[in-house]
């Protein structure tokens, strides 16, 4: 009698990497990655990934849907729900959609009349308030950053590739709370504070590879406040360097203010 | 009948297409932008100059380098900053790199499988490993470039109004050099295979407008000049291209007097200055024995790869200069905040990219407009799909919309950029 072989059937993951309105750097950042991007590719079957196909996504269910972008349009706010319906896993890629990106300035600022300066006729132009992704959506995983790091994106997405493979969903990876200057060190930098810059580091998610300060620029905080950051000894680290204004200003153009505020509160 | 396409992928940002034909007459031919609107000029409104360049570039994860640029060298006009000739050559050597890994990418994973009827680029990788991986290869060599000089690719980091934070280092560019000698070969190689593809026949007259100084294939500086003999200083930009914002549109287009549409990018370079060539980009371009001027847009894949190579040419030229020069000139010094306003553009991958900016005697900024490629492009297109279309009015639906998203990739639009 033939033996029957079980067989395993191995079927790959199914992804989709979205863009709701964005520079779409992030994806850039993953193309950038070159041959390591498209070994990775080699393990999931990409059903939506519109920088380089032209087939129309059926709308099947997804093990990781991968987003990008402010959702800014009705169609943004659409996809962007579609997406969560759809998907095991959502997985947040960037600063536009985690903290709302430099368009989330608007908000800081004269709200609703800063389409002023841009276009003659307002009427019939969609102009929300900008939110992050996890106002509309709950979010799995952030990849952090303005644009994301390409390598820490290497790091992690095979973990939840696992997760996603096993259906384990209690071991969603977390980032490290660590500062920026502990890479920033490593590297052997110079202390950009000892020259009075105003840099954000300490207070800021490392796993950027310190990328800014190494090229002589201060962290402005794109990654986003760490867990244990603390705000208060930042600002007196910084008391002497910026005013509280000029404080401010900087953590609008990464949408940390308002994070900042949050922390504050309850601190 | 009515021609509706929804979505067009394979390029930067999001848009659609519509047209209208009746009896064989194209009524209307529109892209139909779907970005939200991230107000770049509005959010730059009221706030400190130096946050200008790091706003002004996220609004294209493409050609951040160029937006970046063209920024700073707006508010050094404002405020009349000195640079130094090392900043100067660090900075076309970024914009370079910039050239290269965006026309790499557009040609190779956005067009290419236009070419030869693919509708997925993991199938074109598979068909052609050997070529995709030169179309990479290329792509790194400028991102290298950007990489060392700007110290990321995405966002660069070290440019600033005055010159450079950081600057790389001989060695740096030493590697460069060793690198440049493997990219100008891939390249020249990448080249020959996309001269293989015959590239589809449709012409339409039109005028092309790009930089021009008088001096090389200029990319950094220069006055505007035309194909059609129009001369002017970057600063009268606005003067002669006009604005437009139809009802509920979210880009300004930009047309020549307000009324015809003309374009910008490597087609409109080559045509106006293809005697400024390198050696070997000119070698590659006499092989196809294009006629000038050439209004096949098409062609505009053709350029791109012509411009790769010259890019390559170039960038060997900069790295030879800066091995011997005092690279630590290009380190930023004190200048003095001042009231103005300054008018700047330089050539990004797309196009003539402007910035006019104001700015006020502590340095806050009064007031910015940019205006980008696409936005001058967009009309341009939509005029040349409307000549185009009768011609594929009588093929099916699947096969018409194939051609019109061949067509339109075939202009590189960055949607994003056009929006900002």
């Amino acid at each position: 009698m033939a033996k029957i072989k079980s067989v395993k059937i191995k079927t790959k993951p199914k992804i989709a990497i979205v863009s709701l309105t964005s520079c779409e750097g992030c994806q850039f950042a993953l193309l950038d990655l070159g041959e390591k991007f498209l070994e990775l590719l080699e393990k999931v079957e990409m059903v939506d990934f519109r920088l380089l196909e032209d087939e129309e996504d059926a709308g099947e269910k997804l093990s990781i849907g991968i987003v990008e972008g402010t959702p800014l349009t009705k169609d943004n706010i659409k996809t962007l729900k579609n997406l969560r319906k759809r998907s095991d896993l959502l997985v947040v890629l960037g600063n536009c959609a985690a903290m709302g990106g430099v368009p989330e300035i608007k908000n800081y600022q004269e709200g609703v009349n800063t389409i002023k300066h841009v276009y003659k006729n307002i009427q019939g132009i969609e102009n929300p308030e900008v939110k992050e992704v996890d106002n509309f959506v709950k979010v799995d995983f952030t990849f952090p950053g303005c644009p994301i790091t390409g390598e820490e994106f290497l790091k992690y997405f095979p973990i939840l590739l696992e997760i996603v493979k096993t259906q384990d969903f209690s071991r969603i990876p977390e980032i490290p709370d660590r500062p920026v200057c502990v890479e920033c060190k490593a590297k052997g930098n110079r202390c950009l504070l000892l020259d009075n810059k105003p840099c954000f580091g300490p207070m800021i998610q490392g796993g950027c590879d310190a990328v800014c300060p190494t090229a002589g620029m201060i962290c402005q905080g794109c990654r986003g406040l760490r867990p244990k950051g603390n705000v208060k000894a930042m600002r007196a680290t910084l008391k002497n360097m910026v005013s509280d204004e000029e404080f401010e200003n900087i953590t609008e153009i990464f949408g940390l203010r308002d994070d900042i505020e949050e922390r504050e509160k309850i601190n | 009948m009515q021609i509706k396409i929804n979505h067009i992928n394979k390029m930067e940002g999001h848009a659609g297409f519509m047209a209208s034909v009746l009896d064989g007459d194209v009524k209307s031919a529109k892209l139909e932008v779907k970005e939200g609107i991230r107000l770049i000029e509005g959010v730059l409104v009221g706030r400190h100059y130096k946050d200008m360049p790091i706003i002004a570039q996220r609004i294209c994860g493409i050609c951040p380098v160029v937006h970046n640029l063209t920024a700073i060298k707006s508010i050094e006009k404002a405020m009349g900053v000195q640079i130094t000739e090392e900043t100067i050559l660090l900075r076309k050597l970024l914009e370079w790199g910039q050239i290269i890994h965006s026309h790499a990418l557009h040609l190779f994973f956005l067009s290419l499988a236009d070419l030869l009827n693919i509708d997925n680029d993991l199938k074109l990788i598979k068909k052609y490993p050997k070529e995709t991986k030169k179309a990479i290869k290329t792509r790194e060599y400028g991102m290298d470039i950007v990489k060392t000089i700007g110290g990321r690719v995405v966002h660069p980091l070290t440019d600033e109004t005055g010159g450079f934070k950081k600057v790389p280092t001989k060695d740096e560019i030493k590697e460069l050099l060793i690198k440049s000698e493997k990219a100008i070969k891939i390249a020249q190689e990448l080249g020959a295979f996309f001269a293989k593809f015959k590239l589809p026949e449709f012409e339409r007259e039109t005028e092309y407008v790009c930089l021009e100084n008088g001096k090389d294939y200029s990319i950094y500086d220069g006055d505007i000049k035309s194909s059609k003999g129009l001369h002017i200083p970057v600063d009268k930009f606005e003067k002669n291209f006009n604005e437009l914002q139809r009802p509920r549109e979210i880009v300004n287009r930009v047309k020549a007097d307000g009324k015809t549409s003309y374009m910008v990018g490597a087609i409109a370079r080559v045509n106006n200055h293809q005697g400024k060539l390198n050696v070997k980009a000119e070698e590659y371009l006499e092989k196809f024995g294009y006629k000038f001027p050439d209004y096949n847009p098409f062609h505009n894949i053709t350029y791109q790869m012509v411009e790769i190579i010259n890019a390559v040419e170039e960038s060997i030229k900069i790295l030879k200069i800066l091995e011997h020069s005092q690279i630590e000139n290009a380190l930023t010094k004190n200048y003095k905040v001042k009231e103005g306003v300054g008018v700047s553009a330089v050539e990004a991958p797309r196009g003539t990219l402007y910035y006019h900016t104001d700015i006020d005697d502590k340095g806050y900024i009064k007031n910015v407009n940019i205006i980008t490629p696409t936005a001058q492009a967009l009309s341009h297109l939509e005029d040349d799909i409307a000549k185009y279309l009768p011609s594929v009015m009588n093929l099916s639906e699947k096969k018409r919309t194939q051609k019109l998203r061949s067509f339109i990739r075939a202009y590189d639009p960055c949607i994003s950029c056009a929006v900002h």
